[in-house]
């Protein structure tokens, strides 16, 4: 079971612009993302709505194009929806604009990308540093021992110091996990995580998962992977822009 | 039928805007600063030469004593070897300035304005010739003694008549030394305001011009028989000169310009390659994944090559129409500018086609093969590879010394400072080497040379302060002949504030060659020299100054004895004092101009062998108070004084004025290199913009990211303003130290160009100031518009980016 130390100010998520009631932790209402291009207009996400429940880990699969990276971007405030409403832990995410969503995004939502996309100037714990030098939600003085505790947590703490290009594709998605959890936020988002994977670091990534949905947060991971999709708590299908089924694996 | 990939090529060139025009201006910024220096330097060294050659220059300038007349004229133009002769009477007479200051002015008259054949004179405003009982002024001269046509203003001739005359117009005169570089402004009048003034009929100034004015031996030989034939006719001849052929008053300093001009034409060159190739190459390694992409599809080698070259090609043609016609239009301005300092119109502004083909090689022919080298490491790379980069990360680190001396490893006091955004900015500089050095190379060229260019400028004033300190006086007196020394230094010591007074005299003197042959005018100052004396030594350059027991000892300038090779320090110079020719031993050489040579040598002696013991013509006069409304007051008392007990002053300077005019005479040096200061430092600031523009949108995906894990706009910029800042910063610390042998090599050729010395060298504390602070605001400029544009990418942009 992994433990996160709390920040004793709880500084990070104090901005009350467009906080609403959390009944659940991710609220999705209605949500619709339309494309405007030179080939036309293509509509990514149908009315989707969809909750999730803190601690819970959840799969998201589909074809290609089916939208499911569009639903994942749309929940981190990457992407803005069309129409719809997105709340997450309370915060009202399409009301907030680029800069503001920049700043609860790291402050509320660690992204985990299929391609680590660590800085490749910054060594481990730098990456890490750095998210928390943007978030804040840790104390100055306390963060290089958080940050180390992150490593710890993840098995990196021996290559804390290393840059990214010295770490082997499984090694940088551990780190890329720990700097998710530099805010300590209650949710996590992955895209194809392990795409980039071996089937042994793969494995490696997913413990991990399966150990942070444990400790209370929520995980959304899209991919492509039905095996791996199994094996998290909740599966959703997205076909055409639209979830079409659910199912609760265990 | 249009192929496809040119389809792509002119989509490339047209389709990303921003990425065009910031390409195209970075290269045209090299290509324009070159451009300019060129085609300036071409204008002021041809085109100069060419106005000059239109006034009919004479080759000498004889003066006499006693008037001659048009007969004496004609005798003269019937000489064999003369091909024209024309004269003019010289008046040195005062002017009383708007604030009642009295400046020495030269007054020309000149029998037939309409019919001038040496030295030309046009008219520029009002009336011409000058009417009855008015005077036209030399158009550089109406600002030095503060006056505009239509003014009327006191002179005073000689013979101590005193007139208010009409200024009428102006004239303009290029053969005479810019009055506001010398001080002393010019007149013309007519002989019928000559005879108003109580002077009658006459010449005493005779402008000749040889058979062959372009052999200066020639020239010498053809003014010494005029000399000689006057000298015969009965006329003493206080003066005679041969001028150097075709050259300005003031070639020396055009010289050290056009010199200056070079090397930073040389300089600009080099910034120019390193813009250009800084730019092509950044464009290339950007297109690498498209390269893969080429190849994957079955494009050949030849064929991609093809495409990125007419690219290429189409930026330097693109960079070439901005910056020619700039250049020209830039270089005119300039030209013109410079000139007008010289007090010159140039007639021509005509461009020979070598300043475009050197503009057009380097923007047509550097970039194609500065495209060579990225595109030949692209097609080392498999296109696999090339189309791989989906992961942030180009450009290596971690790999060398640097990157190592960078990483956690050995900064690990900072590692509990919250700096990981510096720490990101800084490693990101050395991401990639290649682009870094070009940047680097570029602006460390710029961030030198402007530093130099203080430099030079320190030195230039170093260098005039070390030739005025050695007159240990505030005014000097000149009389119109000589008086009893110790009746001028004791009526002058009873003006107020007069604390000392020194004596010396002048003499007109010349060389006389081993073959007999004789030098142009020599100004001998001989000054009392003892321990009190109030003119100390002179900068030496080589030898000693003069001692109190010295007898036939002299001082010379150091560019005179370049000008008379025979001549060297410790051997002997033959010099012709009142006809009689005088052996002197030179002892030393000081730093010095060689336009009007002024050797020195003790006083005592001089008066000996000149039988004037006890006489003197000129007083150094020293002040309780040295500013410089005090000394001017002190000026008109003494004049008054003097006046009063009939002594008859024919010339005052003060210190702060040889100062100033010694300084005006470097103005346009100054400007100059301020200009190339600021062209250069736009070079490199555009640098730079380039490649940070490069670098954003390397590394869109990395801005993504970091916008991912919670950064905010102000965050995004700062890590690439702080990295334009790292790179400026360095550039600064790199410049700062070449500066030095820049400077030095400047200060040679300028010093060596102007004076026949190196300049005194000074390292100008505020240009490096004034640069760090320049630098940073230039890293800021450069780097905000690229940081900008990459805060307001939305996250999904640039990871959808490639």
């Amino acid at each position: 079971m992994l433990e996160f130390k709390e920040n004793p100010n709880k500084k990070g998520r104090e901005d009350n612009r467009g906080v609403k009631p959390a009944s659940h932790l991710v609220g999705l209402r209605d949500v619709v993302k339309t494309y405007h291009s030179s080939a036309g207009i293509f509509t990514a996400l149908k009315g989707v709505d969809l909750q999730v429940e803190s601690g819970a880990f959840v799969s998201i699969i589909g074809k290609s194009g089916s939208g499911k990276s569009t639903l994942i971007n749309i929940i981190t405030g990457i992407d803005r929806p069309t129409s719809g409403e997105v709340v997450i832990d309370g915060t009202a995410v399409h009301d907030l604009n680029e800069e503001e969503i920049a700043v609860w995004r790291g402050r509320s939502v660690g992204v985990i990308f299929q391609f680590f996309q660590l800085l490749p100037t910054l060594t481990a714990v730098e990456n890490i540093l750095l998210a928390m030098d943007y978030g804040g939600y840790y104390p100055r003085t306390e963060r290089p021992d958080q940050a180390m505790h992150l490593l710890e947590l993840v098995g990196m703490a021996d290559h804390a110091h290393h840059l990214p290009s010295a770490l082997s594709g499984g090694q940088q998605q551990c780190v890329a996990i720990a700097r998710a959890l530099a805010n300590n936020p209650v949710l996590l988002t992955a895209d194809e995580p392990t795409g980039n994977l071996d089937s042994k670091s793969t494995e490696m990534v997913f413990r991990l998962f399966e150990n942070l949905a444990n400790s209370g947060k929520a995980i959304l991971m899209v991919t492509h992977d039905n095996e791996l999709a199994e094996r998290a708590q909740r599966t959703i299908r997205i076909v055409d822009g639209r979830i079409q089924d659910e199912f609760v694996n265990r | 039928m249009f192929r496809a990939r040119w389809y792509k090529v002119f989509n490339d060139l047209f389709g990303n805007k921003t990425r065009t025009l910031l390409i195209v201006l970075s290269m045209s910024v090299g290509l324009f600063a070159l451009g300019i220096i060129l085609s300036a330097r071409t204008i002021l060294s041809e085109g100069l030469a060419e106005s000059f050659a239109a006034i009919t220059p004479s080759s000498g300038t004889v003066r006499t004593i006693e008037l001659f007349d048009e007969d004496f004229i004609q005798s003269i133009r019937s000489m064999k070897d003369v091909q024209e002769a024309d004269a003019r009477r010289n008046i040195s007479a005062r002017v009383q300035t708007a604030s009642g200051e009295w400046k020495n002015i030269t007054i020309f008259v000149v029998a037939d304005y309409d019919d001038i054949r040496v030295n030309k004179v046009a008219s520029q405003s009002g009336p011409w010739p000058p009417p009855e009982r008015e005077v036209l002024i030399e158009r550089a001269a109406l600002s030095v003694i503060e006056a505009q046509v239509g003014d009327v203003v006191l002179v005073k001739f000689p013979n101590d008549v005193e007139r208010k005359i009409r200024i009428a117009g102006t004239a303009y005169d290029p053969a005479q030394l810019p009055a506001q570089i010398d001080g002393t402004p010019y007149g013309y009048i007519t002989f019928d305001t000559l005879n108003w003034f109580g002077e009658s009929y006459g010449f005493n100034e005779l402008h000749v011009l040889a058979t062959h004015p372009e052999d200066k031996a020639w020239a010498q030989q053809v003014v010494n028989r005029v000399k000689d034939k006057a000298e015969k006719s009965g006329y003493t001849i206080p003066l005679s000169m041969t001028a150097e052929p075709g050259q300005l008053p003031m070639n020396d300093v055009l010289q050290g310009i056009l010199l200056l001009m070079g090397m930073l034409g040389i300089l600009s060159l080099f910034l120019s390659i390193f813009l250009v190739v800084n730019t092509v190459s950044a464009l290339l390694t950007q297109q690498q994944r498209q390269i893969g992409v080429m190849k994957a599809v079955g494009g050949s080698t030849l064929q991609i090559l093809g495409m990125y070259l007419v690219m290429v090609l189409a930026y330097g043609v693109l960079a070439l129409l901005i910056a020619i016609p700039f250049g020209v239009v830039g270089a005119r301005g300039l030209s013109n500018a410079l000139a007008g300092f010289f007090n010159f119109d140039i007639y021509s502004m005509d461009l020979p086609p070598q300043t475009f083909l050197i503009q057009i090689a380097i923007g047509l022919v550097l970039p194609v093969l500065a495209s060579l080298v990225p595109f030949l490491s692209s097609l080392r790379i498999s296109a696999a590879e090339a189309m791989s980069s989906y992961s942030i990360g180009r450009g290596r680190f971690g790999k060398n010394w640097i990157d190592q001396l960078l990483s956690g490893a050995n900064i690990w006091f900072m590692r509990n400072l919250s700096i990981r955004s510096i720490l990101l900015s800084v490693r990101n500089t050395f991401r990639n080497k290649g682009r870094l050095t070009l940047t680097l190379i570029t602006l460390t060229l710029g961030s030198a040379t402007f530093i130099s260019v203080f430099n030079v400028r320190d030195s230039l004033s170093h260098t005039v302060d070390d030739m005025i300190k050695w007159f240990n006086c505030d005014i000097m007196l000149t009389f119109d002949r000589t008086y009893l020394a110790d009746k001028v230094e004791f009526s002058a010591l009873t003006v107020p504030g007069v604390t000392q007074t020194d004596v010396w005299i002048q003499l007109p003197t010349r060389l006389i060659r081993s073959d007999d042959s004789e030098s142009g005018m020599i100004y001998m100052f001989a000054p009392t020299v003892h321990p009190e004396s109030l003119i100390v030594s002179p900068t030496i350059a080589e030898g000693r100054w003069l001692m109190p027991d010295d007898d036939n000892a002299v001082v010379v300038p150091s560019a005179f004895l370049q000008d008379e090779p025979e001549l060297h320090l410790g051997g002997d110079i033959v010099l012709k004092l009142d006809g009689k020719e005088h052996t002197f031993k030179i002892v030393g050489t000081y730093v010095g101009m060689a336009i009007l040579p002024l050797v020195y040598t003790n006083y005592e002696y001089i008066t000996q062998i000149t039988n004037r013991i006890g006489e003197a013509d000129a007083l150094m006069v020293k002040m309780e108070r040295h500013d410089p409304a005090y000394v001017d007051a002190a000026t008109r008392a003494l004049e008054d004084h003097f006046e009063q007990i009939g002594v008859r002053v024919s010339m005052v300077s003060t210190i702060n004025n040889e100062r100033t005019e010694a300084e005006a005479s470097f103005d346009a040096i100054v400007a100059l290199l301020l200009v190339m200061a600021i062209l250069l430092a736009l070079v490199g600031g555009l640098g730079l913009m380039g490649t940070m523009s490069i670098n954003v949108l390397e590394r869109t995906r990395e801005i993504g990211v970091l916008r991912a894990i919670g950064a905010p706009n102000r965050g995004v910029a700062s890590v690439f303003i702080l990295e334009g800042i790292v790179i400026g910063l360095m550039s600064w610390a790199m410049g700062a130290v070449l500066a030095i042998p820049i400077s030095q090599g400047l200060n040679q050729a300028l010093g060596q160009a102007v004076m026949g010395v190196p300049l005194s060298y000074s390292y100008s504390i505020q240009g490096l100031w004034t640069w760090l602070v320049v630098v940073i605001l230039l890293s800021v400029l450069a780097s905000f518009i690229p940081a900008r544009n990459a805060s307001r990418l939305t996250v999904r942009e640039v990871l959808a980016y490639e």
